[in-house]
């Protein structure tokens, strides 16, 4: 939805994305705190840190608009998938692409790390979000009960990304 | 040198001497011992050995060494030099000039010495002294090309630009004709156009002009060829020419403001106060229009015109120079307008502009008449932009909504905060400003600037521990203190003196004022290099500037605050003597004398411990110092009085005041706080004359000024209430009173109750002028102080309708409201009228702490509840403080769609 839309050319120039450290942390906690009615806590920050460039935020001419938050974990096997914590875009910047820009470059760098499995969690009721996941080939794989504590519909859906893994084709 | 010695020796001698040159101190120093073990009394040998010790820092045997050395061979010329060179390593310039000139009696020729002399006589601008040197420098050494520079220099700076030009000519006319060669052509060319500049000075127009044609070819800095050209050809009214200079300046510099005023200049388009007719200002527009047109990068050329422009050519002009500005997002536009608002008229027109602005971005999204649409970040700028203007009509409430608007919109931008944090400090709430300052700071912890901003509201708002622990984040090495200091980062020391003053804790406040008189000293000694560095390079334009700014050093408004501050603390100090020096005695008399002897044991113990323990550490600098020779280390002796508590224990407080106070007579004569001060001073010294002197430069600088009414009443009421004269002086003071008197126009045929009472109908609407006639009144007449409260509580807060503002502004400012706040309690002691003048204010100022006003954080707690609790490093505490006001700021909790990605 939305992307390439509307200002979308005029914008796309403008977006640029830059990473996360601890001086400017403070510009994505400002963001969840406009965006998501959870409050995170210490670990959220830490394991979106250590993520390193999976976690990005987007700039709009220099302004801070939009960020990606991920966490890397490892699965049994050693593998290692990606955790899309939160992804969100200020209210007035949307239908910009930024959004788009940012799973964009999740995606991107996923698969120059040969990293295959991508999950992340949505409320069950926000239609939006799921519709702009599977424009990037996501699926709900799952639905999980009384996921949410204080807010409703408490219940979420897992979107996960299936890929193709491409078997080495020699 | 060394004459009297046997050639061995005297070869060791010579070691000595190079040894010195090269640093090499420790091999000098073996030499000379060697010397001294033959011949111990050797005056020379022990000069230079205490010379060399000097450099090593062993100052007390330096000196030691050097006297005896001195009267073992008061004959010597190197022995004076020696001890010359020592004064002047301890800046003792006086004592070294007459050290010098002993030297130069046994060797008149020595040209070392005459060097030396020179820099010290121009350092200490003995300018006829100097003449005099660099003229037998000169003689000495003519084929010296320093000197004879260093003779116009010197000439020049004795106010005789005119003989500087005809030396500076003969010198080229002892030049070769293809002078300069290939590696001297820039020194040469920097000589000609001081040459130059010396004829303008000089007022030598045309024979100006006609160098620079003649040499035009060997001036290297072709762009300070053209300036000044461009000068002298508009002093000489040749227009035309100008005209032409100055539009190829243009072409090179399109924003260089200097050359637009030069351009308007030729055209007959210039006036100082910017006041035009409106012919003139239509052909300005024309002009500024036809160059636009040419420079469409110029932001001076679209910035300039509003500042002649008025009523709706002001307005169509300002709509577009902000229009793309806001869409591009540029945080300083504000300031860039801010003059604007010193112009009658222009602040209701801009204030109308934006909210139109504002209007039609929110409801289409373009600007007005555009079909454009403009980026989502344009509404918040042009929010961020009314929210400044709001603060500078101060009208807090609206200014913090519109704020508060823009940051629910965006609120990832810094500058919000920042802003709002000064609205609120505007507004009177200090500590509220110092939190979103630290809020600021903390959204990017890598930006000095919002650091220091964050400290500086922290000092602002008294909260000193806490601004030292966020100063020192962006110090090397956590010894914050003194490297402030090093830094002579004096905005921080003046801000930190200031808070001290205001929580009464004189010592830290003086030991912060001193350190910036400190550092204008350093910056005194720091020309001192350049006298023969530039003379040497020929940069000698740069030089003469630099010297004439030197000569106007103390007039900066830093080393004014720092001297009105130390001021201050004397004065009070000189009030209540008691409060610091039995603070300690008080401590003491409470144990008995057995206890008070080991105390005060104790105590001595303590001091000499920390002193051992500061000359350890400077012997450990100078001997690492040393070893790391590329690196300069500054030995740095431990603090023996950080609480500034030895200052306090000055004899007499309103001597040292004085020594400040003649600093600020003589470099900021032009301001009044110069003036009160001295009056405050001199009546507690009783220095009736020079009290009366103040007085009158202060008639003369703003009769109206109520400080000024102040200390008139007070003068003559004070000198009224003396006993009659008896003695010889005191008499003569009294006549010169009587005779002067008369001269006084206010008070000419007046009593100084008639005087009160006029000076109050003189300025019956303005309410710190009500307040000074009330208290005079009060002085006067003890027994009218209802009659006097009245008079003040009578004042109106008319708000000022119509001719500039949309909305009724308040005229009272909110700092003459808590003075008058403090007359109320302090001065006239009347706790009714005092707390009935609090509640009245605190309706005015609804943000000010100080009165307690309805939206302070005095009385909102959510914000107050973090300002006391101190961040452990600095960064993680304060920022789970502040993730409560971030969340209380950003705030409004999204509602569920907000969720929605997208």
């Amino acid at each position: 939805m939305g992307v390439g839309e509307g200002g979308g050319e005029m914008a796309a120039a403008a977006i640029s994305l830059d990473g996360v450290r601890d001086k400017n942390v403070m510009q994505l906690k400002k963001l969840n705190t406009a965006l998501f009615p959870v409050r995170y806590n210490d670990k959220y920050y830490a394991d979106a840190l250590a993520s390193g460039d999976f976690t990005k935020l987007a700039y709009f001419s220099d302004i801070c608009v939009g960020s990606i938050a991920c966490r890397l974990e490892k699965k049994e096997g050693g593998a290692i998938c990606v955790y899309i914590m939160t992804l969100g875009v200020l209210a007035p910047y949307r239908g910009l692409g930024v959004g788009t820009k940012l799973l964009n470059h999740v995606l991107d760098l996923s698969h120059q790390q040969n990293i295959w499995d991508i999950y992340l969690h949505v409320q069950t009721n926000n239609d939006d979000a799921i519709a702009f996941y599977k424009k990037f080939g996501f699926e709900i794989t799952d639905t999980i009960r009384n996921y949410y504590m204080n807010i409703r519909p408490p219940d979420c859906f897992v979107l996960s990304k299936v890929v193709a893994q491409p078997h080495a084709k020699k | 040198m060394g004459s009297s010695l046997p050639p061995k020796e005297a070869n060791l001698f010579k070691v000595i001497v190079k040894s010195y040159e090269t640093k090499q101190y420790k091999k000098g120093l073996k030499a000379a011992d060697a010397i001294l073990k033959k011949f111990p009394e050797h005056g020379e040998t022990l000069s230079m050995k205490g010379l060399t010790l000097n450099c090593m820092d062993r100052k007390s045997e330096a000196y030691e060494l050097v006297r005896r050395g001195l009267k073992n061979d008061l004959k010597s010329h190197v022995c004076w030099h020696v001890y010359g060179l020592l004064y002047r390593s301890d800046r003792e310039y006086r004592e070294a000039i007459k050290c010098y000139r002993n030297a130069l009696k046994i060797d008149p020729d020595n040209i070392e010495i005459l060097r030396d002399l020179s820099l010290l006589q121009v350092q200490m601008r003995d300018l006829t002294g100097f003449v005099e040197t660099r003229q037998q420098l000169l003689s000495l050494k003519p084929n010296h090309r320093m000197n004879w520079i260093g003779f116009a220099v010197a000439h020049h700076l004795n106010s005789n630009a005119l003989k500087a030009v005809d030396i500076l000519e003969a010198y080229e006319g002892t030049l070769e004709d293809d002078y300069p060669p290939e590696n001297e052509h820039y020194e040469h060319g920097e000589m000609l156009l001081y040459k130059i500049s010396l004829l303008e000075e000089c007022g030598l127009l045309d024979r100006a002009l006609e160098e620079m044609h003649r040499k035009e070819a060997k001036i290297v800095d072709k762009l300070a060829f053209k300036e000044q050209m461009a000068s002298i050809v508009l002093k000489l009214g040749r227009f035309e020419e100008g005209e032409k200079i100055y539009r190829s300046l243009l072409f090179m510099n399109s924003d260089n403001y200097r050359y637009f005023i030069g351009l308007q200049k030729c055209l007959g388009l210039y006036s100082e106060k910017g006041e035009y007719t409106s012919d003139e200002i239509e052909r300005l527009d024309a002009l500024y229009k036809s160059l636009r047109e040419q420079y469409s990068w110029s932001s001076a050329i679209k910035r300039i015109p509003l500042d002649f422009l008025e009523g709706d050519k002001f307005r169509e002009a300002a709509d577009n120079y902000v229009r793309p500005l806001l869409t591009k997002g540029v945080p300083s536009l504000f300031s860039d307008l801010s003059p604007l608002y010193e112009q009658n008229g222009k602040a209701a027109i801009l204030e109308q502009l934006f909210l139109h602005l504002e209007h039609s971005i929110k409801s289409t999204g373009c600007f007005p008449g555009s079909s454009k649409k403009e980026p989502p970040s344009t509404i918040m700028w042009t929010l961020f932009l009314v929210s400044q203007h709001y603060d500078r009509r101060g009208q807090y409430s609206l200014a913090l909504a519109k704020i508060d608007e823009a940051i629910e919109h965006t609120p990832t931008v810094i500058d919000l905060y920042s802003i709002k944090g000064r609205i609120l400090e505007n507004a009177g709430d200090l500590p509220a400003a110092a939190d979103l300052a630290d809020e600021a700071r903390s959204m990017d912890l890598a930006d000095r600037y919002l650091n220091s901003e964050c400290v500086m509201h922290m000092l602002q708002a008294d909260q000193v521990g806490l601004a030292e622990k966020t100063a020192v984040l962006f110090t090397k090495d956590g010894d914050q203190h003194n490297n402030l200091h090093d830094m002579q980062c004096m905005w921080y020391e003046l801000a930190s003196g200031e808070s001290y003053f205001r929580q009464g804790d004189l010592g830290r406040a003086l030991k912060n004022y001193l350190a910036v008189e400190k550092h204008y000293s350093d910056m005194t000694e720091d020309q001192f290099d350049f006298h023969s560095y530039c003379l040497r390079k020929m940069t000698l334009r740069a030089y003469v500037s630099m010297l004439k700014f030197q000569n106007q050093l103390h007039s900066h408004e830093y080393f004014h605050k720092a001297a009105v501050g130390a001021i201050r603390c004397y004065i009070k100090l000189h009030d209540f003597p008691s409060k610091s020096v039995t603070e300690e005695g008080d401590e003491m008399s409470q144990l008995p004398p057995s206890q008070r002897k080991k105390m005060r044991q104790k105590q001595k113990k303590a001091e000499a411990r920390a002193k051992k323990e500061a000359e350890e550490r400077n012997e450990e600098d100078t001997t690492s110092g040393t070893s790391k020779s590329g690196k300069r280390q500054n030995s740095r002796p431990v603090d023996l009085d950080p609480h500034g508590k030895k200052l306090l224990q000055v004899e007499v407080p309103l001597l040292e005041a004085t020594k400040y106070l003649k600093l600020l007579q003589s470099n900021s004569a032009k301001s009044l706080e110069t003036h009160i001060l001295s009056f405050e001073v001199n009546m507690r010294k009783q220095k009736i004359l020079l009290a009366f002197q103040a007085v009158n430069h202060l008639l003369k600088l703003n009769e109206n000024n109520p400080d000024c009414h102040w200390c008139l009443i007070k003068f003559f009421h004070k000198v009224s209430s003396l006993t009659s004269p008896e003695t010889d002086s005191e008499k003569l003071v009294w006549n010169v009173l009587v005779a002067e008197r008369p001269h006084i126009s206010q008070l000419s045929g007046k009593s100084l109750i008639e005087a009160n009472q006029s000076f109050l109908e003189k300025h019956k609407d303005s309410l710190m002028h009500r307040a000074a006639a009330a208290e005079m009144l009060y002085v006067l007449e003890p027994d009218k102080k209802l009659d006097a409260i009245m008079l003040i509580e009578d004042s109106k807060n008319t708000q000022a309708m119509g001719n500039d503002a949309l909305v009724p502004v308040n005229i009272w400012k909110l700092e003459d409201c808590i003075a008058v706040h403090k007359l109320l309690e302090d001065v006239f002691k009347d706790h009714g009228s005092a707390s009935r003048w609090g509640a009245r204010c605190a309706e005015y100022f609804p943000y000010s702490t100080y009165f307690g006003g309805c939206c302070s954080s005095a009385v909102m707690c959510t914000i107050s509840n973090n300002t006391h609790s101190p961040p452990e490093n600095g960064i993680a505490a304060c920022q789970d403080a502040k993730t409560v006001d971030s969340h209380f700021l950003n705030g409004k909790l999204h509602g569920l769609k907000d969720l929605k990605i997208q």
